[in-house]
């Protein structure tokens, strides 16, 4: 895996052989989409203000079918944004494929999935609170595990203190990375 | 003189607060319905109580930590969950799981379903009224499945004992003779099961067309488990991607058509026949050896990348999704709950049933609300 990753750089599609990248690549046509080679799927970077576009032709075609979404959820990369990390399914043609949008972080907003498949629904709203991912159109914008008076504090972003933890582990328990070089 | 006219029969509906501490919703989970008069029309679910940010924790925590914490995500199925931790690190750290192990972890995991199925049963026969001897009954072999699983790893329910790259310890030298004792109990106790429930008049009268989906719903509110597979859809993560050695043995995928509470039961009770099978296959291909990789660092570390890893839990598919940037701890975890998409479907199986129903449908998802809240 390391080597292709290397080359990927140069020459995206050549690792890509043999996998659904082809007819993905088919269905989003007219839509700025690269791919990469995950370890198990195909990673696909969808610009976020297509993404229901992208999703919507990913279910409709009749070779690819995505008609299952396995997962919803984001990841903070800090400076680089945040990425909406979706993982999708096909229940006839049993294939999978991970769809990703990364949103700038001074501008959070993208349009919601669950126009696209109902499953979406709890799931971006688990993504809106524990990120402050803002998915427009969301018919329930309520807060699902948090409490509904929590503003403006997003407990899975990089930024949000676990304070007593990682005091602990960086000095008292020995597990920081810098020690066990 | 009294007038009649259509206002005077108007009724209002009725806000009625189920939970969160009660025992029909197995767990702190609380929903709002709307009924009018017996009928209800409308299910607002809360979830969050028992959230506490399992997530949040594994990414402070090194790889071999966070495996203690997915126990605690799914306590009822808790190698299950260990299992989808570990093969995320693995395939992340590029490790090669010995033979031995995957055979023991392949009975593990089996075994803890069964565990889990019968602790449906259990908890399902109260739901729908019969009270105690089901659950007396399901507690029998489940404890003794559990009592297998204390000598194996030193503890009832937090196992903690599937390590990246294999096992902590190699099984017992009884295990194989111990873990035919417990099939043996467990397919009496199945048996039992049959016996009292399936074609019990009462317990077919109060499921039978209650809590409807379709396949296409349940494929749209991202079901799985048992639950989608009582409405048709033959998935099943052991059989469409298959992991461990499930391409090995021979086992049927169970599904039923009629999509109902009944349906979900019947399910669950097939799939522990099949569970027997499969652990009784691997009994007869489990031979001696290696239970971890020969050359494993001290401190685990993964190079860059992310993997979404997904097997099939008792209640569906259990998916962890990690990031990795280098370095001996994730970088995000995310743990994909089975039982939260499952939930999802509950308003749309409930509406218009009566609300003893509701609550019956609540009990045939078999929600473990520290999976939901994580």
């Amino acid at each position: 895996m390391t080597s292709e990753e290397s080359t990927e750089a140069t020459a995206p599609t050549a690792t890509l052989d043999g996998t659904i990248w082809a007819e993905v690549d088919r269905a989003l046509s007219g839509i700025t989409a690269t791919a990469e080679r995950g370890v198990l799927d195909v990673i696909v970077h969808v610009p976020p203000a297509e993404i229901v576009r992208a999703l919507k032709a990913l279910k409709a075609d009749a070779t690819l079918n995505f008609d299952y979404l396995r997962s919803l959820t984001a990841v903070d990369n800090e400076d680089e944004g945040i990425d909406v990390v979706y993982h999708l399914y096909s229940t006839t043609a049993k294939h999978n494929l991970t769809v990703k949008a990364t949103l700038p972080t001074d501008n959070l907003h993208i349009d919601t999935a669950t126009v696209v498949w109902r499953a979406a629904n709890w799931l971006e709203r688990e993504t809106a609170e524990m990120f402050g991912v803002r998915f427009t159109g969301h018919p329930d914008p309520r807060t699902l595990l948090m409490p509904e008076d929590m503003d403006d504090t997003f407990p899975l972003r990089k930024d949000h203190p676990l304070a007593e933890i990682e005091i602990l582990q960086g000095e008292g328990m020995g597990y920081s990375d810098e020690e066990d070089q | 003189m009294v007038t009649e006219s259509a206002h005077e029969f108007e009724t209002q509906d009725l806000l009625l607060n189920v939970g969160p501490q009660h025992p029909s919703t197995h767990g702190v989970f609380r929903m709002v319905m709307q009924v009018d008069g017996e009928v209800v029309r409308d299910i607002i679910p809360y979830i969050g109580y028992l959230h506490r940010g399992a997530e949040k924790l594994c990414e402070t925590m090194d790889y071999r930590q966070g495996i203690g914490f997915m126990d605690r995500t799914e306590y009822l199925a808790a190698m299950n969950a260990e299992l989808s931790y570990v093969m995320a690190v693995e395939k992340l750290a590029e490790l090669e799981v010995p033979d031995r192990a995957q055979w023991i972890r392949m009975i593990l995991v089996e075994l803890n379903r069964l565990a889990s199925h019968l602790m449906f049963m259990g908890a399902f026969g109260i739901d729908v009224g019969v009270f105690g001897t089901p659950f007396i009954y399901a507690w029998r072999e489940r404890e003794a499945i559990i009592d297998l699983f204390e000598e194996i790893s030193g503890d009832r329910m937090m196992y903690a004992y599937l390590r990246p790259g294999g096992l902590a310890w190699d099984v017992p030298t009884n295990f194989v003779a111990r873990t035919r004792e417990v099939l043996t109990a467990v397919r009496q106790g199945i048996a039992d099961f049959d016996g009292l429930l399936t074609k019990n008049e009462i317990f077919v009268a109060r499921t039978q067309g209650i809590g409807y989906i379709s396949a296409a719903d349940a494929i749209d509110f991202g079901m799985s488990g048992p639950s989608i597979r009582a409405s048709g859809v033959p998935l099943d993560v052991r059989r469409e991607e298959p992991y461990l050695k499930y391409d090995e043995i021979k086992w049927d995928v169970i599904t039923e058509q009629d999509g109902d509470v009944y349906a979900r039961y019947l399910c669950r009770l097939g799939e522990m026949h099949e569970s027997v099978k499969i652990v009784e296959q691997c009994l007869e291909r489990l031979q001696p050896g290696a239970i971890m990789p020969e050359k494993m660092p001290r401190m685990l570390r993964t190079p860059p990348g992310e993997v979404y890893i997904r097997t099939e839990a008792p209640r569906g598919e259990f998916g962890v999704y990690m990031v990795s940037k280098g370095g001996n701890r994730p970088y995000r975890l995310k743990v994909r709950s089975a039982c939260l998409s499952n939930l999802q479907a509950l308003k749309h199986m409930s509406v218009g049933q009566y609300v003893a129903d509701a609550i019956i449908v609540l009990g045939s998802i078999d929600i473990v609300l520290s999976e939901v809240d994580r």
